[in-house]
C-alpha cells in the first residue's frame, strides 16, 4: 500500500499536509469570502459571485493604490539591486575589519519594519527631525513627506532596510563564481568594467534573478512604512494594496472585498512573475 | 488531490456559513442587574486600551473588589489597533473572548447595528442614582443608536485650543473667538524660531478631526439630523480655504504628515505657539519642564468643538452580562466618576466636572469648567454607518487639497460624495 | 578582479565607509533617544542631555527581554519545522518534479496572500482550538509564510547537488532514504542553514500575525514595540531602548554567523 505511493509524494507528503493545515482552512475562508458581500459588522451574509471583483474595476483608488505598488516595488528592487550589486563587489575585496563591517551593514534587515517606519518618522520630520536639521545646515529643505517626495521616501526608507538582504544574496553569488574567467579575461587585458559586464555579470544572472524575485515578492507587501509615516498621504500619494486592503478589510470592516483585493494582487504578481520569468529562463538558454 | 480540496473548501464554506447565521441569537435578552453586591458573581474579561486612562482604571479595581468581593474584573490593555482587530474577532468566534469591552464613537453605530452590542436601556433605568442628565446630551447622542442605548461614557476626548498664556498675553491677544482671530493670533505668535500653530494636516482621521472644528466655526455642518451629508457647502468651502491659509503661513514648515505625536511635541518644545487638540493634553504639556504652567485651554474658535469619546460597551455574546454591568454601573456612578477624574482621568459626568473637590485636588475651576464648556456644546465627526470609512474618504480629500493636489472646490464636492457613497453602502 | 575593486582602495574603502554611515546614523539617534528623558525627547535632534535610565527601567519592567525570548522561541521552532519539513519536500520537487514546474511558484505565492486577509480565519482557528494567545498560534501562523519560502530557497540548494553522488551512492547499496540522508543532506548542510536564518529574520520582523494571535504574556518583540506606538503619542524613548535589545543580540549573532551564511548561501543554492 505505502510503497504504491511514488517515491517523490512520499517525500512532499509531510509538507503538502502541513500546508494544507496552515493553509487550506485560511485560503479557503478568504476565497469563500471573496465571493460574498460579508462586512465584519453585519450579521447578514450574501452570496454576490464575482460582483467584489468587477467592483474593483470600477474602483479608482485601488487603481491608484495598485499603480502606486508597482511604481515602488519596481523603483525599490532597482535601487536595492544596483546598491546591492556595488556593495557586495565592494565587501568581497574589503579585508580589513572584514567580519564587523559585514554583519554591521547586515543589520538593518533584522530591525522591525514597523520601528524602522517609526524611526524615520521622526529622523526626517521638519521641526523635530535630524536629518533636515543637517541638510538646513547646508541650506536645504527637503519636503520629505510632501506632494512629490512622499513616494520616493517610503522608498528611500526601505532601501535602508532591505538593501543588506541583496548585499546578502549577492555576496554569496559572487563569492562562488569559479575563478577561472576572471584569469582569463585578466590575460586577455579586459578593462574592470568590461570583466564586469562580460563576466561577472553574466554569470550572476541567476543569483540576481533570485534576489529580485525574493525580495520583489516581499515589498509587494509593504505596509508598515506607509502605516507609521503618511497614512497614505498626501491625497493618495502613498496609497499601497496592502494598506488597502488592511484599512477595507479591519478598519472599515469589509471582509469580502478586502479578500476579493488580496487575490487581484496574487493574480497580477504571478502574471508579472511568469513574465518576468520566462524572459530570464530564456536569455540563460541563449547565453 | 484537486477535487479533494475543492470539496474541502465546500465543507469548510457550509460550516462557516451555518457557524455565521448562529451567532446572532443571544443578542435580544436584556434584564436589570441583581442589587446585592455579594451575590453578583462572574469574571469579566475587558479588554482595554493602553492609554493612561487605563492605568487609572486599574488603580480604581481594588475599591470595586471591596464592594463586589465575587467579581473579577480582569483588563487585558493593548495597543489600539490590535484592539479593534481583537473586539471584532471576539464577536465573529463562535465564544466570546471579552465580557466588556470599551468602543470608540466611530464604533458606535455599526457595532449596535450588527447586533453585537447589548441595549442598555434597562439596566440604565434600574440602576439608582445613574442620571443620564449629568452627561452632555452630545456624549449622550453619539450613544444613542435607533433610540437605544448601547454605552455609557468612559472617557471624552473633545477638542480644545491649547495655547501659550505668556506668549498670548504678551503679544496682548485673547483666545481667538473666531477664525479670523485664530488666523491673526497665528500669524503674530509666527517669529522666526516659534511657529504661531501647529497643525495635524496628516491623511485621514487627524485632518478631519482637526479641520471639522474651522468647519464649525465657518457655520457648516457634516450632516443634518436625518444623517444625510452636508458637506458641500460655501461654509465647508471657507471653512477649508482658511484652514490651508493657517497651514501656509503660521504652520510648521513641510508638517503635511504630521499628526497629535508631531504636534505636541512641537508645542511642548518651545517650537510653536498653540495647537488643537484634545483637552486632556493640557495636564501634559503644563506639568514639567522649562515651559511648566505656560500652557492654557480654551474653546476652539466659534465655540462648537469636536467631541470624540470612549464608551463602555456590553458585547451581546458576553458571557458574564451582570458581573459586567456591575462594573460599568459602579465605575461610571457620580461617586467613581469623581474619584477617577481626581486620579487624572479625564472626565465625562458634569458632576464631577462642577465638583470643588475636583477642582481643587485636580487642575482648577477653569479648566474643568472649560472642559464642560466644550462637552456641552460639540459633534463627533460622523453619525451612521461606517462612519470610520466616512471619516477616512473625507480625511483623504481634505489632505489632498493642503498638499495642492486638489483645488478646494474640488476636494469638497468629492469629500461630500464620496462621504454620501460611503453612508449608503 | 571586480569593477569597483579595480577603482582602488581608497575609492571602495570610501564607498563602504559611506554605506556605514548612513547605516549607523538612525542607530546612533536610537541610542540617543533611549538614553533622553521625556523633554528632551521633545527635541529628538538635540545633542546635549542629561542622560537617563528611566526608559530602560519601563522596558525591562514591561518585559521586553520577555517577549524577546517568546520571539526567539517563536523563531527557532518555525524554522525549525520548516526546515524539515521543507528539506523532504524541496527534495522531493527537486529530485522526482513532483507536481511540476507549478509546484515551484505555487509553493513561493502562497508566501503573497496579504496577512490582513489570512488572519482572521486563523484568529478563529487559534480560537476554536482554544489555542489563543499562545505561542503556538503564533508559530503556525509563521508557517504559512515561512515555510513557502524556506521550500523554496532549498529547492535551489538541491538543484546543485549532481544527481551522480546519489546514484552513485544507490549503486553502493544504500536506500534512497539512506542516500539522502547520508549522501545528499551533508552537501546541502550549509543551504539549510543560511535558508534557516533567512526564514528566521521574517518570523523575528512580523508583525501582523503576532499582532493579532499573541498577547500578554505571548507578545512577541515587534509587537511590544508596536505597542509604544499609542494613541496618546509615540513613546520614543522605551521604543528606542526596545529597538536597541532587538538589535544589539541580532548583531553579535550575526558577527558569529555571517561568514557561515555567506558561504552557506553560496554553497549553490542560489542556482534555480
Amino acid at each position: 500500500m505505502f510503497k504504491r505511493i511514488p517515491i517523490g509524494l512520499r517525500f512532499l507528503a509531510p509538507l503538502l499536509v502541513l500546508l494544507a493545515l496552515v493553509f487550506a482552512y485560511p485560503l479557503g475562508y478568504s476565497l469563500y469570502l471573496s465571493l460574498t458581500d460579508k462586512q465584519v459588522t453585519s450579521q447578514e451574509v450574501n452570496f454576490v459571485g464575482v460582483d467584489q471583483f468587477t467592483g474593483l474595476i470600477h474602483n479608482s483608488d485601488y487603481g491608484v493604490a495598485m499603480r502606486n505598488t508597482l511604481i515602488f516595488v519596481f523603483c525599490a528592487v532597482a535601487i536595492e539591486l544596483v546598491l546591492g550589486l556595488a556593495l557586495a563587489l565592494a565587501l568581497q575585496r574589503q579585508r580589513r575589519a572584514r567580519d564587523l563591517t559585514r554583519s554591521f551593514l547586515l543589520t538593518p534587515m533584522f530591525v522591525t519594519p514597523i520601528a524602522v517606519g517609526l524611526m524615520f518618522r521622526f529622523l526626517l520630520n521638519q521641526q523635530l527631525g535630524a536629518i533636515p536639521e543637517i541638510l538646513g545646515k547646508l541650506g536645504i529643505t527637503i519636503d520629505f513627506f510632501g506632494p512629490g517626495l512622499a513616494l520616493a521616501t517610503i522608498v528611500a526608507i526601505d532601501v535602508w532596510q532591505w538593501t543588506p538582504f541583496m548585499v546578502l544574496l549577492l555576496l554569496a553569488g559572487i563569492e562562488s563564481l569559479p575563478k577561472q574567467p576572471f584569469e582569463a579575461a585578466r590575460v586577455d587585458g579586459a578593462s574592470a568594467w568590461m570583466t564586469f559586464r562580460r563576466v561577472t555579470l553574466p554569470m550572476l544572472r541567476p543569483v540576481i534573478a533570485i534576489a529580485v524575485l525574493l525580495r520583489a515578492l516581499d515589498a509587494f507587501k509593504v505596509f508598515e512604512y506607509v502605516f507609521a509615516t503618511t497614512r497614505g498621504g498626501p491625497g493618495n500619494a502613498t496609497e499601497t494594496i496592502q494598506y488597502q486592503i488592511y484599512r477595507t478589510g479591519f478598519q472599515f470592516f469589509r471582509l469580502g472585498e478586502a479578500a476579493a483585493m488580496a487575490f487581484v494582487l496574487v493574480a497580477v504578481v504571478l502574471l508579472l512573475v511568469t513574465v518576468l520569468y520566462r524572459r530570464i529562463l530564456r536569455q540563460e538558454a541563449t547565453a | 488531490m484537486k477535487r479533494l480540496i475543492t470539496l474541502c473548501i465546500g465543507v469548510i464554506a457550509a460550516a462557516l456559513i451555518a457557524a455565521c447565521g448562529s451567532g446572532a441569537s443571544s443578542g435580544g435578552s436584556e434584564k436589570a442587574g441583581t442589587t446585592d453586591p455579594a451575590k453578583v458573581k462572574g469574571d469579566v474579561r475587558l479588554i482595554m486600551e493602553e492609554v493612561p486612562d487605563t492605568d487609572v482604571i486599574k488603580s480604581m479595581l481594588p475599591a470595586f473588589k471591596k464592594k463586589y468581593p465575587n467579581v473579577n474584573v480582569k483588563i487585558e490593555a493593548m495597543p489600539y489597533d490590535q484592539m479593534r482587530d481583537r473586539i471584532v474577532s471576539s464577536f465573529l468566534a463562535s465564544k466570546p473572548t471579552y465580557d466588556l469591552i470599551i468602543v470608540d464613537n466611530p464604533w458606535m453605530y455599526d457595532f449596535a447595528q450588527g447586533k453585537f452590542l447589548e441595549p442598555l436601556d434597562k439596566r440604565i433605568a434600574a440602576s439608582k442614582g445613574y442620571d443620564q442628565s449629568d452627561f452632555s446630551e452630545p456624549l449622550r447622542n453619539i450613544a444613542n443608536v435607533k433610540g437605544k442605548t448601547y454605552g455609557v461614557p468612559f472617557y471624552n476626548y473633545g477638542l480644545s485650543l491649547v495655547y501659550r498664556k505668556d506668549l498670548y498675553r504678551q503679544a496682548g491677544l485673547q483666545p481667538p473667538k473666531t477664525l479670523g482671530e485664530l488666523k491673526t493670533a497665528a500669524d503674530k505668535l509666527n517669529t522666526g524660531g516659534r511657529s504661531g500653530i501647529a497643525m495635524q494636516p496628516q491623511k485621514g482621521y487627524k485632518i478631519f478631526e482637526e479641520w471639522a472644528n474651522y468647519l464649525f466655526a465657518a457655520g457648516g455642518s457634516i450632516q443634518d439630523s436625518s444623517g444625510k451629508v452636508t458637506l458641500d457647502s460655501p461654509e465647508a468651502r471657507k471653512a477649508l480655504q482658511a484652514y490651508i491659509d493657517v497651514y501656509k503661513s503660521d504652520a510648521p514648515k513641510n508638517s503635511l504628515n504630521w499628526a497629535f505625536d508631531e504636534s505636541i511635541r512641537s508645542v511642548s518644545s518651545d517650537k510653536s505657539a498653540q495647537m488643537i487638540s484634545y483637552n486632556w493634553t493640557l495636564p501634559n504639556v503644563n506639568k514639567e519642564g522649562k515651559l511648566k504652567g505656560k500652557f492654557d485651554i480654551a474653546r476652539v474658535p466659534g465655540g462648537k468643538a469636536v467631541l470624540g469619546a470612549w464608551y463602555w460597551g456590553l458585547p451581546a455574546n458576553s458571557a458574564t452580562k451582570d458581573a459586567a454591568w456591575s462594573f460599568v454601573n459602579w465605575v461610571t456612578s457620580k461617586q467613581q466618576e469623581k474619584q477617577r477624574v481626581i486620579a487624572g482621568g479625564a472626565p465625562v459626568r458634569n458632576s464631577a466636572l462642577d465638583d470643588p473637590q475636583v477642582w481643587k485636588k485636580g487642575f482648577g475651576k477653569p479648566y474643568y469648567q472649560t472642559v464642560k464648556g466644550i462637552l456641552g456644546d460639540s459633534a463627533p465627526l460622523a453619525n451612521g454607518p461606517h462612519a470610520e470609512e466616512m471619516i477616512n474618504v473625507v480625511g483623504e480629500q481634505l489632505n489632498a487639497a493642503v498638499a495642492g493636489q486638489k483645488s478646494v472646490d474640488e476636494a469638497i464636492s468629492t469629500a461630500a460624495k464620496k462621504a454620501q457613497e460611503t453612508l449608503d453602502k | 578582479m571586480s569593477a569597483v575593486g579595480r577603482l582602488g582602495a581608497p575609492a571602495r574603502r570610501a564607498f563602504l565607509v559611506l554605506a556605514a554611515l548612513i547605516v549607523a546614523f538612525p542607530y546612533a539617534w536610537v541610542v540617543l533617544a533611549a538614553f533622553k528623558d521625556k523633554a528632551a525627547l521633545n527635541e529628538p535632534s538635540k545633542l546635549s542631555f542629561s542622560p537617563t535610565l528611566a526608559n530602560w527601567r519601563e522596558v525591562v519592567d514591561g518585559g521586553v527581554l520577555g517577549s524577546a525570548v517568546t520571539s526567539l522561541v517563536v523563531g527557532l521552532v518555525t524554522v525549525a519545522i520548516a526546515l524539515v519539513v521543507g528539506t523532504l519536500g524541496a527534495y522531493a520537487i527537486s529530485r522526482f518534479r513532483t507536481g511540476g514546474g507549478a509546484t515551484r511558484f505555487g509553493i513561493l505565492l502562497s508566501q503573497l496572500m496579504p496577512p490582513a486577509v489570512m488572519v482572521v480565519p486563523l484568529f478563529l482557528l487559534a480560537f476554536d482550538f482554544n489555542q489563543r494567545d499562545t505561542v503556538q498560534a503564533v508559530i503556525v501562523s509563521h508557517l504559512t509564510f515561512v515555510l513557502p519560502v524556506a521550500t523554496w530557497f532549498l529547492i535551489g540548494f538541491f538543484d546543485a547537488v549532481p544527481r551522480e553522488y546519489e546514484e552513485q551512492a544507490m549503486v553502493d547499496g544504500y536506500s534512497r532514504f539512506g542516500a539522502f540522508r547520508r549522501v545528499v543532506l551533508p552537501q546541502v548542510l550549509p543551504g539549510i542553514g543560511a535558508a534557516g536564518i533567512f526564514t528566521f529574520v521574517l518570523s523575528w520582523n512580523d508583525l501582523f500575525y503576532a499582532l493579532i494571535l499573541a498577547g500578554g504574556n505571548t507578545e512577541t518583540l515587534p509587537v511590544k514595540i508596536a505597542s509604544y506606538n499609542t494613541f496618546r503619542g509615540v513613546e520614543l524613548g522605551s521604543m528606542s531602548a526596545a529597538i536597541l535589545v532587538s538589535v544589539v543580540p541580532v548583531l553579535i549573532a550575526c558577527f558569529f554567523v555571517q561568514r557561515r551564511l555567506v558561504r552557506g548561501i553560496s554553497g549553490g543554492g542560489l542556482k534555480s
